[in-house]
């Protein structure tokens, strides 16, 4: 047990919405990448989380053990970009149309702001755990 | 004389209930932290702890055996999201708020339990 509860499950949490904000900065930095290494245009990239068990004591085996989370993957989005007609752009197709990356600004704003409330629901539980960790040791005081 | 006290209900209570809050406290950061997971099942104290304080305390044989608590799945938490994901940010938030208040009170029981033991011991009612 630790002294300040469920901190290494925080801690997981934290790391995940921290690669997830990342990925939504890396997702607004490209809304109009064109070209790619992979060719095409930029396509969006999203986070799926996982739970992963905290490691569980030799005595403790059969009971329920907390579960932490760690982003599982990251994949792409794979809808299609939308098409704009744009003939001077040097990504034009022969008919004048070039394909945009298929970045939605209000879909990552809304993650953005979705990811960084969780964070700080866990900076909160970690906040409180603290007290109580704090509460603890003026036991006799 | 020494042993009435820590033998005393409230001391031996307070005790035990401070392990179940310091799980429950796992608990809620386990669901804080799993509240996007699709598929996650909300953690909570196994309701047996309690019956099982509740069953010694009415023997009157509090603190001779064991009693530990233990986490599961909350079997009354229900589901009213796609992902299957029963975790509700703001009852967590408010269950790791009431749940601290409980720790402050019980660390203050056990204290007043030790102060009242280095009173008798010392008969300096000053502390």
């Amino acid at each position: 047990m630790n002294l300040i509860s469920g901190i290494d499950v925080t801690a997981g949490a934290l790391n995940a919405q921290k690669v997830r904000l990342d990925i939504v900065a890396q997702n607004i930095a490209n809304a109009e990448t064109t070209r790619t290494p992979e060719g095409g245009p930029y396509q969006r990239q999203v986070v799926s989380f996982e739970t992963e068990l905290v490691k569980q004591l030799p005595g403790e085996a059969g009971q329920t053990a907390l579960q932490t989370v760690k982003v599982g993957g990251i994949s792409s989005d794979t809808t299609p970009g939308q098409q704009v007609y744009n003939p001077q752009h040097p990504d034009a197709g022969p008919d004048g149309m070039v394909t945009m990356p298929n970045v939605n600004l209000a879909f990552e704003m809304v993650d953005l702001i979705t990811a960084s409330r969780a964070y700080e629901a866990n900076l909160s539980v970690v906040k409180n755990a603290r007290q109580m960790a704090e509460k603890a040791l003026e036991i006799g005081k | 004389m020494i042993e009435p006290i820590f033998q005393a209900d409230t001391y031996q209570l307070a005790r035990k209930l401070l392990d179940a809050t310091a799980l429950r406290q796992e608990a809620i950061a386990s669901n804080v932290a799993n509240a996007e997971t699709p598929g996650y099942r909300r953690l909570d104290v196994a309701p047996s702890f309690a019956q099982q304080l509740r069953s010694e305390m009415a023997s009157g044989t509090l603190g001779s055996e064991p009693v530990k608590p233990t986490l599961m799945e909350d079997p009354t938490a229900r589901t009213t999201r796609p992902d299957g994901n029963n975790v509700e940010i703001e009852s967590e938030l408010l269950a790791m708020n009431k749940n601290s208040v409980e720790y402050d009170y019980l660390t203050q029981v056990v204290s007043g339990n030790l102060k009242q033991l280095k009173m008798a011991i010392s008969g300096n009612i000053g502390g």
